[in-house]
């Protein structure tokens, strides 16, 4: 596959602050490119500056080997954009911000009416095709915003966050529908603070924290970074909180809650050992017992040092959303 | 090639315009602004004062012209930046001179459509007659479009809410009446003021609007066209400078 997308030493200051630290990296041709990173990382500037809503400080970009500082028009014309919020017209209806769309990017006026059908029918919005976007609720602006983003049929659609702020049942049709578009063969690069959204999408993600790229690989070979560290889950049937734990933490990291402990540990069968012989002499009662594989989670922890537990937190109080 | 690029161009300045005509004509910043306000002038001034209405009809169309066409950018803009639609602008493949183009436009079919009040009341109830169709077309059509990209210009102003560029914007268009003949004629201003007023593109606005309506003119129609042309074109090239400082900031 070739590299659609290919960033060299790309940077962005505000005044002392560097937001993207001499970023380089490439994008492959037709697949899901995850962007994570806790807030602030610098994620969305970084897809701004490749779409041409700001310029860069510093390096290099090109997008289907057109430079995005040179030949920005050409740029604009392979790539579709969906921004963290739904940025429709509020006035216009769900068609007429299509057919404005479609006006902006030159679609030829006999495939617009073709065009906005079908996306309406695959976005489920046909129903919704002559209602207020403003009156909408925010699946269905999210999903109309990637319709409009969609309206030129762009090789590569940037996602900033899409998820964000949504419900449940919108979240599951949204990723269904990032897999589905990959299948047409269009490029997707999207930014996340969801981890497992991550996994569960992307051929391959980049790790960004504090304005630099700390690792870009497929999720799998992400895990493998932390492979030979195995969490064993141990329930028992009364609380462990005040147990002195130490003999424990020669084996690995331990963390309880209630009546639950959790074991960060390389060799499995002498952690379940001295589990065994811990609950024997404190008396407890072992109800289950786990061993679950390194995730995600556990590699983004173990090359970033921030928890997700903390990424979601900050988000939350920010008030991500569409 | 070139000539079907400026025609896609101005296809997508003209979309721009009518969406904004859709959205922002009834937003009340735009009817405070763009129709009340000139209104509610235009009577304080006139309303007890011997002026004939021969002479009042073109104050008022001057009057609405300037303020209608100049308020419609600093409306949709700030108000784009805010909802960030104004970025779907950025990242389409168009030029930022089309976007500006295509809500001048809108402030321009604003401030003409506006205008033609007072023009066609005057005509049908007050016997005003038009005497220079030329010189009242200019005035009127000329006249809005520079005055809407000078809205265009003031709307590069940090803010994101049609008041931060209203304000600033109105601290320009007031004085501008008192140095503009619109309620003093040119030739009784003291003679700082006629110069001050030779440089206000509002008094060759009223100065055209006046001759078309069968008034006197002072410093002549070519002039007065002239100078409303240099006007436009400052504005437009101030405005996309502007425009694109601020790009560079964000």
């Amino acid at each position: 596959m070739n590299n659609i997308i290919m960033t060299e030493g790309l940077t962005k200051h505000y005044g002392s602050l560097v937001a993207v630290n001499h970023i380089s990296m490439q994008v492959k041709e037709g697949e899901i490119f995850g962007f994570l990173g806790p807030n602030g990382a610098g994620k969305t500037t970084t897809i701004r500056m490749l779409v041409g809503l700001t310029t860069p400080s510093e390096g290099t970009a090109t997008i289907k080997g057109y430079d995005i500082q040179e030949e920005l028009l050409n740029v604009k014309r392979c790539v579709g954009v969906v921004p963290e919020t739904s940025n429709l017209y509020n006035e216009l209806t769900v068609g007429e911000n299509l057919r404005f769309m479609a006006g902006m990017y030159h679609v030829p006026k006999n495939e617009r009416a073709n065009r906005i059908t079908s996306l309406l029918k695959t976005f489920g919005l046909t129903e919704r095709s002559g209602a207020k976007f403003g009156g909408l609720s925010k699946g269905l602006k999210r999903r109309a915003t990637i319709a409009a983003a969609l309206v030129h049929r762009p090789e590569i659609l940037f996602l900033d966050e899409p998820t964000s702020g949504l419900d449940v049942m919108s979240t599951r049709s949204l990723r269904q529908f990032l897999r589905d578009l990959r299948k047409t063969g269009v490029t997707v690069f999207f930014t996340t603070h969801y981890i497992e959204e991550a996994d569960q999408l992307c051929n391959r993600i980049a790790i960004i924290v504090k304005g630099r790229v700390i690792a870009v690989d497929t999720p799998e070979n992400l895990k493998a970074i932390v492979q030979g560290t195995f969490v064993v889950e141990v329930v028992f049937t009364s609380p462990v909180e005040s147990i002195n734990l130490e003999e424990l933490e020669t084996y690995g990291k331990v963390e309880v809650k209630h009546n639950t402990l959790w074991i960060r540990v390389s060799d499995v069968s002498k952690s379940l050992k001295a589990l065994t012989s811990f609950a024997d002499d404190h008396g407890l009662e072992v109800v289950s017992m786990n061993t679950v594989k390194p995730s995600l989670e556990d590699a983004f922890v173990h090359l970033t040092g921030v928890e997700s537990e903390v990424m979601l937190m900050e988000k939350e109080r920010r008030g991500g959303g569409a | 090639m070139r000539r079907k690029q400026i025609v896609r161009e101005l296809k997508v300045a003209w979309a721009i315009a009518t969406k904004d005509m859709k959205i922002y004509y009834l937003k009340t910043p735009s009817l405070m602004f763009g129709i009340l306000f000139p209104f509610a002038m235009f009577l304080s001034f006139v309303v007890g004062r011997d002026m004939p209405i021969s002479r009042a009809i073109p104050v008022l169309v001057a009057q609405t012209v300037f303020f209608a066409a100049s308020s419609i950018g600093p409306v949709s803009i700030p108000i784009e930046r805010r909802l960030q639609t104004f970025d779907r602008f950025l990242s389409a493949p168009v030029s930022l001179l089309t976007v500006l183009l295509g809500k001048t436009i809108a402030g321009f079919v604003y401030g003409v459509g506006i205008s033609f009040i007072p023009v066609a009341i005057g005509l049908a109830i007050f016997g005003s007659q038009i005497t220079d169709l030329v010189a009242l077309t200019m005035g009127m059509g000329l006249s809005a479009f520079g005055f809407a990209a000078m809205g265009i210009m003031f709307a590069s102003l940090p803010g994101q809410g049609p008041g931060q560029v209203l304000m600033p914007l109105n601290f320009v268009r007031i004085p501008l009446l008192f140095i503009s003949g619109v309620y003093v004629a040119v030739k009784d201003l003291p003679s700082w003021g006629q110069v001050a007023s030779a440089a206000s593109p509002l008094t060759h606005t009223i100065e055209l609007i006046r001759l078309g309506l069968g008034g006197e003119n002072f410093f002549g129609p070519a002039i007065n066209m002239a100078v409303l042309t240099f006007y436009l074109i400052a504005f437009l090239i101030a405005g996309m400078r502007f425009h694109i400082i601020n790009q560079k900031r964000d």
